[in-house]
């Protein structure tokens, strides 16, 4: 966010900021700002690649060199985008898959479990505050909601969260175990077919696909920003 | 971000159209001393946070302008995204935090010595607000207070 840049500076301390929309760091004009050519999501390059880390981050403070801004500089990579099919752009005729999404859960835990071993547990997982262990769970509540009952509910939800908001906890949890575990099972996947794998041949994908549909019929705008933020 | 001309037609009007304040000049401030005698912070707007903290919200009551600390010691595995958008590839902070959080890029440049110090604080934003005012206003001179404070010389922001 370009604009707090300008509010640290305003207060005395110098900025530098790795911008992902070149056109909107030209308009806002933060007073540093390196412009990378990755894909968002991926603003210092490539994951587990430290030396481009670094390569992002060296030039991003030898802006602070520079006498005067605005600094607007282009990070010298021309890698092509990475493509991000969302669910609706990957195919449907796909086979449907074999089996339900907790069974799907059950299967794929040796493979995300594995991924927190190997990974220090780094993980994606953790908004809802329900363990993986019992996710089961978590899909049938997601299952109920695809469904339509809109009296369906989690007592593990804070009084503080919307059931709405904590639909979409629960649906990012559920990605987060299921991607992790893909990329333990196929270590060789990118990222494309990681999306197609999800969006076009899981229980899971396709549970959360039908929960944004339902909402989506709802005149409810918060509503329809949860679905929009689940799957489109 | 691959340049506008490369994306769908959806997404790049949604940037296009993306209700951006425009400047025509800009503040700036310089640190005075290098690099590796400067203590340095990281500022996200990636919507990330301790796993036992408050995951962002669209009906936040502290609005969507609301912030996270996020101690520049803690252990990455207690870092995770709560972020609004699907408009982002998520695999690659499921793969590595640092691509978007360069916590473990930090602390080796402080151990190369070519970073002075890491601020005992980091922060995070919610990025991606169509209506930027509340940070303008309260939150983003409520955390630039708290920098200086600390005695922070340089702002590294990352998004998401």
């Amino acid at each position: 966010m370009s604009v707090l840049a300008r509010v640290f500076e305003e207060h005395g301390i110098a900025t530098v900021t790795i911008a992902m929309v070149r056109e909107h760091a030209e308009k806002v004009k933060p007073p540093r700002a390196l412009f990378v050519p990755f894909f968002f999501g991926f603003a210092l390059g490539r994951p587990n690649d430290s030396a481009c880390q670094h390569q992002v981050l060296n030039m991003a403070f030898d802006m602070l060199k520079s006498p005067e801004g605005p600094v607007l500089v282009d990070f010298p990579d021309d890698s092509a985008p990475t493509a991000m099919p969302q669910a609706s752009q990957i195919n449907s005729d796909t086979a449907p898959p074999a089996r339900s999404a907790a069974d799907e859960i059950t299967a794929m835990r040796a493979f995300y479990e594995r991924w927190l071993d190997n990974n220090g547990g780094r993980t994606g997982v953790g908004l809802c505050g329900i363990p993986q262990r019992r996710f089961r769970g978590v899909v049938r509540f997601l299952e109920m909601c695809a469904a339509g009952e809109e009296q369906a509910d989690m007592s593990e939800r804070p009084a503080s969260i919307s059931r709405h908001q904590y639909i979409r906890y629960c649906a990012d949890d559920l990605k987060a175990f299921l991607y992790e575990a893909r990329m333990e099972q196929n270590k060789e996947a990118n990222e494309e077919a990681l999306h197609r794998w999800f969006w076009g041949s899981t229980a899971c994908g396709k549970l959360i696909a039908d929960v944004a549909a339902r909402l989506n019929e709802s005149e409810d705008a918060g509503l329809k920003a949860i679905a929009y933020g689940l799957a489109r | 971000m691959p340049r506008l001309e490369t994306l769908s037609e959806v997404q790049r009007r949604t940037l296009e159209f993306f209700p951006c304040l425009e400047h025509e000049s800009t503040p700036w401030v310089r640190p005075g001393k290098p690099l590796s005698q400067c203590k340095v912070a990281l500022v996200t707007s990636a919507g990330l946070h301790l796993r036992n903290d408050q995951p962002f919200t669209r009906d936040d009551p502290g609005g969507e302008y609301s912030y996270r600390v996020i101690p520049s010691d803690c252990d990455p595995a207690d870092v995770v995204q709560s972020h609004f958008s699907i408009g982002f590839d998520h695999t690659g902070i499921y793969r590595d935090l640092n691509v978007t959080f360069p916590v473990d890029r930090l602390r080796e440049l402080v151990s190369r010595g070519e970073v002075g110090a890491l601020s005992a604080s980091f922060y995070s934003f919610m990025g991606a607000l169509r209506d930027a005012s509340g940070v303008i206003e309260e939150t983003g001179p409520e955390v630039a207070a708290r920098l200086k404070d600390e005695g922070v010389d340089v702002v590294l922001l990352t998004p998401t």
